[in-house]
């Protein structure tokens, strides 16, 4: 008994020495990149044409004083989180509502359903139809039909699907002999349970959102509706872009979203569950 | 199924509560599809107030069998395949393995998984210029790592070939993340007494993985699995950023969006072509749809037999 | 999970109440949608002309919308069906289908105005200020005029650096052989000879667009000769035009230039890492930007042996201004574009802009213009503003020195020439 949990502990420690190996190697290849956008945010646009990857010794920090005011961060900045927030939250919310019937098979054609969720995955990009549907449903340049767009997303209509099947079925047997109702037992007790689940697709659909371009600028054309990406494409040009601007914009427009996932990452990763579910 | 909610009209309240959901998909993204379907047998321009005439198949004629504008399309389809192959196999093993390792109660844990899920955070454009400056060859690091070495490279500007593995690269570096993140979510639903009991029993890293790991997380895997084949045979925005319209690395995705749009070469003028690029999307739809649904019924298949 | 709920709710709430702050009152005045894609020194200078203009029509406010150029076509289709435009940048008209064409689509600026969707300018009075030749060119279709041109740029020349040259005792080459003996003298030095951005692939074949001018100085005429079958890419003329293709990529271009993005190109240049660089006029801008005191000049690329065929620049017609046929607002779109075309304003706007002038009383006063100025009569439109390729032909129908590595696979200019005649006869075939 004694030797076989030596023998673990060796074994254990082994293994944290190859995941730390393994976790640094692939970190190099994450941090190289990444901090090639820090260096250029700090260079003046000169100083990147002549030599667009030396190291940055001006820092110039004026780039992020620029990009905040050349791109209207302040006021388009809100108009993205207005949008993001309100779509996912509304998608959040109805897709609990799609996905538990079909995971648990509480709806007739379930199976179909979920077939026609996963079609949706491969269906074909329909720019053109989509907005000429908008376009007669009074909602082009409207807040609301923009919204509208995003309130779909197979992706996590699949992983929360997936979750879901993961909750034992006593659960609903058991809360419904107590007396809950099928919207109080989603909303009390499903909710909290794919916890992690929800906070995946949150964060997926959020930056989905978040970085969207093409659809502000077809479906946006009041200057008072523009999300924040649409304000970048000051820095882009035909003939060259001001990449150090844009990188230092970017480094702001994503800082919302690091928050986000930092927040988030505790429900993803909380272990909670696993004590409430038992098999 | 079993329904515990209640009788009679109780029963109708999931059907309730699922509507606006699903009515919503079926007006934003499956009517539209339809619309483009049907687009794919026209000649239609997409400019209000051109006329629209019935073509039968002719755009798929010409997307599949004219000339040899055909069978570069073709060419283009192989390289999507195995783009799909290599991106789906490597993404799908390193985010695991992340999640897996990432799982444990590891120093720096939150630095490791924030750092991997960070490029998912900054969309292509942006991910296009940190690898542009990466893997400059004119002294950008990688070059300069490689000079040590006594070797060189022109990276993304190299032949096809290179330049093609080098968006394989990318492409699995930019999206790790989410399947890491997929993965670290399956792992929260395995108790900890499974693992507590069968360390107890003796069993050791792999054994642990093997008996106890891999099949409980036969959602997530299915959920992977699916996310990064679909992904990878409709992605093209890296390939446009990082190596532009060069012929030999051309993925269909990349091929319908710049016929669709006109952007294959320079500042040509190019013709509005709705009906042609429907034609073209249908093509990949269908291959898609030829990969997707098998892939799905057989790891639904699989699902049940483990999970019952 | 709650807490996170209301959290979001709340955040919500408060992004609604300080946004209904910001929207401003409805202005009870004629509002003119202008849309331009995005080119920073063109919206910098639209910028203070529409400030201008709302102070000179104080009853008429101006909402201009930047889109990105790729995104133009795109955005100009969608605007128009809704009916939300007024005034619309449209590029210069180009690859027209010709009688000798079968089987090919109209350009999208034809499909627009076969639509219905533009106005017809042909008597407005500011169409006069522009020179007669452009707007047959570049804004006509079927005997009325739809699009004022506002300018032109090149892309057939060659920056070098002076200084450079004149160390070494040489002078601007002139024809292909003193091309190559001046490269060669570089070499001896261990200096490249150029760059381009060769990782955007364009700016390489762009490169050597004089190239092909040199070898067919009338490019409509090499459109037709290619589509009547009596030219090919793999006859004899053609095949030196390969075969200097071939030594310009390789022997000319630095070792790298592959992997050099076309935004950094002009900063290898003015740099001074490479003595010469194949490019269009409105890299000048950057250059100056990057090395204001270099000394540099702009020649047409010499591709001939004959200097006289090394006099043409090639090029295009760059952006234009259309109005929306369904436009409510067409008196005031009118006045717009009148006052834009007033020729101290135009002038405004070519020095801002760094355009070649379609306005016979403006300049271009800058570096380039004046580099730039001497073959100006000898202006003709590329290649690439004629072509249109038959449905089915291949991806190398087309003469792009980028195909030769190590920008692409091949390197051998027989074996090229006639793939590429190949690709291009299977689109003419595919026709019959």
């Amino acid at each position: 008994m004694k030797k076989t949990a030596g023998a673990t502990r060796l074994r254990l420690n082994w293994g944290e020495v190859f995941s730390y190996i393994f976790l640094i190697l692939l970190a190099a290849a994450y941090l190289g990149p990444i901090l090639m956008l820090l260096n250029t945010s700090l260079k003046t646009m000169p100083s990147f044409m002549r030599d667009a990857t030396a190291f940055a010794k001006e820092l110039n920090f004026k780039n992020f004083a620029d990009a905040w005011v050349k791109a209207n961060f302040p006021k388009y900045l809100l108009n993205t989180m207005i949008y993001a927030v309100s779509a996912t939250l509304i998608y959040i919310v109805t897709s609990v509502f799609v996905t538990f019937p079909i995971a648990r098979g509480y709806v007739k054609c379930a199976n179909l359903l979920l077939t026609l969720y996963v079609v949706a995955l491969f269906l074909p990009p329909s720019l053109i139809p989509q907005f000429q549907l908008i376009l007669n449903l009074g909602l082009y340049n409207n807040p609301i039909g923009y919204i509208l767009l995003f309130l779909v997303n197979p992706m996590g209509v699949m992983i929360l699907v997936n979750f879901i099947k993961t909750l034992p079925r006593e659960l609903d047997e058991a809360a419904a002999l107590e007396g809950c109702g099928y919207f109080r037992f989603v909303v009390s007790i499903v909710f909290p349970l794919i916890r992690p689940a929800i906070a995946t697709v949150v964060v997926l659909h959020s930056i989905g959102i978040w970085n969207e371009i093409i659809a502000p600028t077809i479906y946006l054309t009041n200057k008072n509706y523009y999300p924040i990406t649409r304000g970048l494409i000051v820095f882009q040009g035909v003939y060259g872009s001001n990449w150090p601007t844009l990188a230092a914009a970017v480094l702001m427009l994503t800082a919302p979203m690091m928050i986000l996932f930092l927040f988030l990452q505790r429900y993803i990763v909380s272990g909670l569950t696993s004590g409430s579910v038992k098999g | 199924m079993n329904y515990y909610f209640g009788r009679g009209g109780a029963k109708l309240i999931p059907y309730l509560l699922l509507l606006p959901g699903v009515a919503v998909y079926f007006l934003i993204s499956l009517g539209p599809s339809i619309a483009t379907s049907l687009y794919s047998l026209t000649d239609a321009t997409g400019i209000q107030g051109a006329p629209i005439r019935w073509i039968g198949l002719e755009n798929y004629r010409e997307f599949l069998f004219m000339g040899q504008a055909s069978r570069d399309n073709l060419d283009a389809l192989g390289r999507t395949l195995i783009f799909c192959l290599c991106v789906t196999v490597i993404q799908f093993v390193l985010g695991l393995a992340a999640a897996v390792i990432l799982n444990q109660k590891l120093r720096g844990r939150n630095f490791f998984r924030t750092l991997y899920f960070m490029p998912v955070i900054y969309g292509v454009v942006i991910q296009g210029l940190m690898w542009t400056l990466f893997l400059y060859p004119l002294g950008g690091p990688m070059a300069n790592l490689l000079r040590w070495f006594g070797g060189r490279s022109e990276f993304l500007g190299g032949q096809p070939a290179e330049a093609f593995a080098w968006v394989i690269v990318v492409q699995i570096w930019a999206n790790m993340g989410i399947t890491m993140m997929i993965f670290l979510a399956g792992l929260q639903t395995i108790s900890s007494e499974l693992y507590e009991a069968a360390v107890i029993d003796g069993a050791g890293g792999w054994q642990l993985f093997r008996n106890v790991i891999w099949p409980l997380l036969t959602p997530s895997v299915n959920t992977n699995l699916t996310l990064n084949l679909i992904g990878s045979l409709q992605a093209w925005q890296l390939f446009m950023i990082l190596l532009g319209y060069r012929n030999g690395t051309q993925v269909l995705g990349y091929l319908i969006y710049a016929t669709g749009f006109g952007q294959t070469s320079g500042s040509v003028t190019t013709s509005f072509r709705q009906g042609y690029a429907a034609a073209a999307s249908m093509v990949l739809f269908f291959l898609v749809l030829a990969i997707g649904l098998p892939v799905q019924r057989f790891l639904r298949r699989r699902e049940e037999r483990i999970l019952g | 999970m709650k807490k996170l709920l209301s959290l979001l709710f709340a955040v919500l709430l408060i992004c609604l109440s300080l946004n209904s702050v910001s929207a401003a009152p409805a202005a009870q005045k004629t509002t003119l949608s202008v849309l331009i894609h995005q080119n920073p020194p063109m919206v910098a200078f639209m910028e203070a002309f529409n400030a201008k203009f709302e102070e000179k029509y104080p009853d008429i406010k101006i909402d201009m919308a930047v889109v990105n150029a790729n995104d133009l076509s795109t955005v100009t289709q969608t605007r128009l069906t809704a009916n939300d435009i007024d005034v619309i940048d449209v590029f210069g008209f180009a690859n027209g289908v010709q009688p000798y064409m079968k089987n090919v689509d109209a350009p999208n600026w034809q499909q627009l105005i076969e639509a219905g969707l533009l106005m017809d300018l042909s008597d407005l009075p500011f169409v006069q200020n522009y020179d007669a030749a452009t707007v047959a060119d570049a804004g006509s279709f079927d005997g009325k005029v739809y699009e004022v041109n506002l300018g032109r740029v090149s892309y057939s020349g060659i920056y070098y650096n002076k200084e450079m040259f004149a160390e070494k005792g040489l002078s601007a080459p002139t024809t292909w052989s003193e091309l190559v003996d001046a490269c060669k003298a570089f070499a001896e030095d261990g200096i490249p000879c150029m760059t381009a951005g060769g990782k955007d692939g364009w700016p390489i074949f762009v490169g050597a667009y004089g190239l092909i001018g040199s070898v067919y100085p009338d490019q409509a005429a090499l459109v037709e000769g290619l589509w009547t079958g009596s030219l090919k890419w793999n006859d004899e003329k053609s095949l030196e035009m390969w075969e200097k293709m071939k030594i310009y990529a390789q022997d000319m271009m630095e070792a790298g230039a592959s992997g050099v993005a076309g935004d950094a190109a002009p900063g290898r240049f003015a740099s001074g890492a490479v003595a010469m660089f194949p490019g269009g006029t409105w890299y000048a801008a950057a250059i100056e930007e990057i090395a204001p005191e270099l000394d540099w000049g702009y020649i047409p690329f010499p591709g001939s042996d004959d200097s006289a065929d090394n006099q043409y620049l090639f090029g295009k017609y760059d952006q234009g201004w259309s109005i929306a046929a369904k436009t409510p607002n067409r008196d005031a779109a009118i006045a717009y574009l009148s006052e834009f075309s007033d020729p101290d304003n135009y002038q405004e706007f070519v020095t801002a802009v760094g355009f070649i002038p379609t306005q016979p009383t403006a300049k271009l006063d800058t570096r380039i213009g004046n580099e730039v100025a001497p073959y100006l009569e000898n202006f003709r439109v590329g290649y690439e503003q004629y072509w249109v390729a038959p449905k089915g032909a291949g991806q190398f129908a087309n003469p792009w020195a980028s195909y030769f590595k190590p920008f692409g696979t091949y390197d051998d200019a027989q074996t090229l020439a006639d793939k590429a005649q190949a690709d291009l006869q299977s689109g003419l075939d595919a026709l019959k």
